[in-house]
């Protein structure tokens, strides 16, 4: 008989539904009446049965586990605290690395000036101004003993120079010339000059 | 922007300096030398920081307007505008110029002027004629930095030697006319030294130590060099005096006394010499006396170590105006130390006819004796 009706069987929708009850009740009553007697389509919505059930038990299971998770505020408030001092801890973290480079960034900006204000200084400030403001530091951290503001004389590589007020007028000889000094207040240079031959002395007189 | 900053100044000073003459070449009118042209080689102003500077590379070309050979000659420069306590001056001594003759003098000096000190309206440096002297030892000029007398004793010195050296051409004694103008190649160019003379220096005294002033004695000298001291700190002599002695008949009005250092590595150069007025009666004494400081430092700016100090009577001027000067014989005999005598007989002329040899040879060096002698 089982045999006879196998054209008659349900397709597997109709027992998919039968078997999760959600056909409407003649229908159910109908495929039930089938499915006893077909042993074929028992086995089918048997199986569509395990199945639910199974995807059911794994549902519930998935929903468990994070349910039981959840419901662990004590658990739960250890583990966002624990979250957050982790994020805390590595905002800190990147501020450092921030300000570190801000620092470098700074500090290279400020040797680059340095180093430019310095060739300025070499390149455009005469050394006797050095000199005088490096005297006068001395002077004002006690290093040295303030000099009487006066005229100085002194030789230098290209000439003897008299400094007065901040001024300096350089007589200029060639390397060559014999240095002396010439009196009380003054320095001399004797050389050959070159272009005519004649000796040439050259004083600076301090008075 | 640090630059700009420094060449803000800079640009005022272009500014400022427009119209300003660079120099003034002035001759009274009455002058046996007058300027005939005045050129420039590279010279420009240029900013230093905040102050200005000019590099002023002129040459003079004058004229002997006079009616006598002209011997020597120094210019004063002044920038009164900058340095009105410093001035300098450019003296070409052993000249031989005669009357309506041109020659040139150079001048090359540099100014370094604060921008915060005004200008006036006159040059930058002023040139003018300080003394002239002739071959007779008459001398033109207002003589203000007391230029007569050392042109003198140059063209003294000069005569002095050009004669010992034309008699050692005329008897042909080569090995010494090579010494004195040669004296090994190496030593060509004397050891130079930094010096810095200090008017008012910084005390301390706990460095010093008291030296004795060696003399180097000239036997025919009017004055001679008694004894002395100084004191030493390091790289400074400090106060240096010495007691002189009149030993002729006739009354001393000026002396100009010579110091040679002895350095750490016992090298000794003439340092330099110390001109005082000094009145000595026949067999008087007296002390000379300098209340500066010198300070010395090797080229390379290290200080210079003082070992000793000697000290030798470079020139005495007498009441009468008369000058002497010690004689090549005086300068053989005071010492046997070949490296200080060549010291003690350098003067102008043995270095431009010492230029001469090297450059023309004997022939050269002859030739131009017989044109001065």
């Amino acid at each position: 008989m089982k045999e006879a009706k196998a054209n008659l069987h349900p397709n597997a929708v109709v027992l998919a539904l039968f078997s999760s009850g959600d056909l409407p009740w003649r229908d159910q009553w109908r495929v039930k009446r089938h499915v006893n007697h077909c042993e074929q389509c028992e086995q089918t919505a048997a199986e569509f049965r395990a199945a639910k059930t199974e995807l059911k038990r794994e549902a519930q299971t998935e929903t468990l586990t994070a349910f039981e998770a959840i419901a662990d505020w004590a658990v739960l408030e250890r583990e966002m605290l624990g979250n957050i001092a982790v994020g805390v801890s590595a905002a800190r973290c990147i501020e450092k690395v921030r300000r570190g480079r801000s620092f470098l960034i700074k500090g290279a900006v400020f040797a680059a000036l340095t180093t430019l204000f310095v060739a300025g200084w070499i390149t455009h400030v005469p050394k006797e101004q050095t000199d005088h403001l490096a005297a006068s530091l001395r002077q004002i951290i006690g290093l040295e003993r303030p000099q009487a503001a006066g005229t100085q004389l002194r030789t230098t590589p290209d000439g003897i120079a008299v400094r007065a007020q901040g001024a300096t007028l350089t007589i200029m000889h060639p390397p060559s010339a014999v240095i002396s000094v010439s009196g009380p207040s003054a320095m001399s240079a004797r050389y050959v000059d070159e272009e005519t031959g004649q000796v040439t002395i050259t004083k600076v007189y301090a008075q | 922007m640090v630059f700009a900053v420094l060449l803000l100044p800079a640009l005022h000073a272009q500014t400022q300096n427009e119209g300003q003459p660079w120099i003034d070449v002035e001759f009274p009118r009455d002058s046996p030398v007058l300027a005939v042209s005045t050129t420039f080689g590279p010279s420009n102003v240029r900013p230093r920081g905040a102050s200005m500077s000019l590099d002023l590379h002129a040459s003079l070309l004058l004229r002997n307007t006079g009616s006598k050979t002209l011997s020597g000659l120094t210019l004063r420069v002044e920038a009164q505008d900058v340095t009105p306590s410093g001035k300098a001056s450019v003296t070409v001594p052993s000249l031989s110029v005669q009357p309506g003759e041109v020659f040139p003098v150079r001048i090359d000096a540099q100014l370094v002027r604060p921008f915060s000190i005004g200008r006036g309206e006159g040059a930058l440096v002023q040139v003018s004629l300080d003394c002239a002297l002739f071959s007779d030892l008459t001398a033109y000029g207002p003589d203000k930095l007391n230029s007569r007398r050392a042109l003198m004793v140059y063209e003294l010195e000069a005569r002095r030697d050009r004669r010992y050296l034309a008699a050692l051409l005329q008897t042909q004694n080569w090995a010494r006319v090579r010494e004195e103008l040669d004296f090994g190649l190496q030593d060509l160019h004397p050891q130079q030294v930094g010096l810095e003379l200090l008017r008012d220096p910084r005390e301390n005294a706990w460095h010093e130590q008291p030296v004795n002033v060696g003399a180097v004695a000239f036997r025919n000298a009017p004055v001679q060099a008694m004894s002395g001291a100084a004191r030493v700190a390091g790289n400074e002599v400090r106060a240096p005096a010495i007691e002189v002695k009149n030993t002729s008949q006739k009354t001393v009005r000026n002396i100009d006394m010579g110091w040679i250092v002895r350095d750490e590595r016992g090298r000794e150069f003439v340092a330099g010499s110390m001109p005082a007025s000094l009145q000595l009666g026949p067999v008087q004494t007296g002390i000379m006396t300098e209340q500066g400081t010198l300070r010395f430092s090797h080229p390379t700016g290290q200080p210079m170590m003082i070992g000793a100090l000697m000290a030798f009577v470079n020139d005495v001027e007498f009441a009468d105006g008369k000058l002497w000067i010690p004689s090549r014989v005086d300068i053989d005999e005071a010492t046997s130390d070949p490296l200080l005598r060549r010291a003690l007989t350098t003067s102008p002329e043995q270095q431009r006819l010492a230029e001469i040899y090297r450059r023309k040879g004997i022939a050269g060096l002859q030739e131009e004796l017989r044109k001065l002698n």
